[in-house]
């Protein structure tokens, strides 16, 4: 009954970019109304989106490990990480906000990768799923993903701002590695096909 | 059957046999529950109108300071192109060209693609590349990220605060505003009635010829 309701099946593509409905025939390639090619699903998606996901596994450990800004202050440096500056704001009685970078920077992160790990596990080995529960975890991932650059604005602000004789605050190696993990993770999501999670029921 | 009754879900490929929705109502896709369709009030007016807001805004903006702070009897302040340029002279430029994506080039595009095409749509008026425009605006949708800006800007003054009282300045009002319109822009501007505007106008564009 299910695979009686699959456009594809039935012997439609809908267009990514639009949202078209096409009849597949033999010699259409690209999408009527706005021109884009014509893909049953998203090309390569597992590939594109295992390769995505494994460079921001690897790019999650330096930005986790190295410090993120250094505070000068007259000649002395401290280092932060990004879990350092959390415990720092929470230590200084700032706890909303503390909260708020955690859930940003290692949450929102975190639960990004393992959810998209999971995704591709289940469509892989065919796991007998909750197509609609898991088409749910897919969207609040996608939607999720780009507050996680709160962190890299915050930086470019501080290191603006906090540029005096004396006291100063400077970017280091993890805001690159951490601005990475959060591109590359939004890529990784935007090449997964929620689709496949529904056809391989 | 190739009409626009028929559509399928973009997140599991349901085939549904859509009724057309009135104005203020919601369609959801019935297996997975995505909203498929949702027709706004004179959408074409309100985006013409509303990026127009959001063009004029974003001068200010840009260039008027947000925050300022004063340290050891210096004052500093920034705007959103000076973090940008900050960050390249201690060469982290990998970031300092996200930020400046992110910040200000794609919002910027984004604002000027929908004035472009909410203008032909508005006017009548065929032109070859609307297709490509909505395309790269639907592209660019994910990548504007100035809310996410606004709650770092939050971020970043309650860290400041505890070493110096803050100067809030016009360029933040201007940008909070900013926002308002970006947002109400993207809840207005119904891409489904867009697509089928550019297809009727193409059509009459190859008529015409």
């Amino acid at each position: 009954m299910q695979a009686k309701q699959c456009a594809l099946k039935q012997g439609f593509i809908n267009c990514h970019d639009c949202g078209y409905l096409v009849k597949i025939t033999q010699q259409l390639s690209s999408c009527p109304r706005c021109r884009s090619h014509l893909h049953e699903r998203k090309p390569h998606s597992l590939q594109r989106t295992c390769a995505l996901l494994l460079s921001s596994f690897f790019l999650y450990i330096p930005a986790n490990i190295f410090p993120i800004m250094t505070v000068t202050q007259f000649g002395t440096g401290d280092a932060h990480t990004i879990a350092g500056g959390i415990i720092e704001l929470i230590d200084g009685g700032m706890i909303p906000i503390g909260l708020l970078v955690l859930v940003a920077s290692i949450l929102v992160p975190s639960s990004k990768l393992i959810g998209i790990s999971l995704l591709l596990l289940s469509v892989y080995f065919r796991w007998k799923i909750n197509a609609r529960r898991w088409t749910f975890m897919y969207r609040v991932i996608a939607f999720i993903g780009r507050w996680s650059m709160l962190d890299i604005f915050m930086i470019s602000i501080l290191v603006d701002l906090v540029d005096f004789t004396g006291v100063q605050i400077i970017a280091g190696p993890a805001a690159i590695a951490f601005a990475a993990v959060v591109i590359l993770t939004m890529f990784a999501a935007e090449n997964f096909d929620p689709r496949l999670l529904w056809d391989k029921q | 059957m190739n009409n626009t009754s028929y559509q399928a879900c973009p997140e599991c490929d349901l085939l549904i046999d859509l009724v057309q929705p009135e104005i203020g109502e919601k369609i959801h896709c019935p297996r997975c529950g995505l909203l498929l369709l949702r027709p706004r009030k004179q959408s074409i007016e309100r985006t013409f109108a509303l990026s127009i807001a959001g063009l004029i805004l974003f001068v200010p903006a840009n260039f008027l300071p947000m925050v300022g702070i004063t340290l050891l009897g210096k004052a500093n302040s920034g705007i959103l192109m000076s973090g940008v340029i900050s960050l390249f002279n201690e060469n982290m430029w990998p970031v300092s060209i996200v930020v400046f994506l992110a910040s200000i080039l794609f919002p910027l595009l984004h604002i000027s693609l929908s004035l472009l095409i909410s203008g032909h749509l508005y006017f009548n008026r065929y032109n070859r590349n609307l297709v490509s425009w909505m395309r790269w605006m639907h592209h660019l949708d994910e990548w504007v990220m100035l809310e996410v800006y606004m709650l770092s800007i939050i971020v970043a003054c309650v860290k400041l605060m505890s070493i110096s009282p803050l100067i809030l300045g016009w360029g933040l009002y201007a940008f909070i505003t900013l926002i308002f319109i970006t947002a109400l822009l993207t809840s207005s501007l119904d891409k489904e009635l867009f697509w089928q505007h550019i297809e009727q106008l193409s059509k009459d564009n190859k008529h015409a010829s």
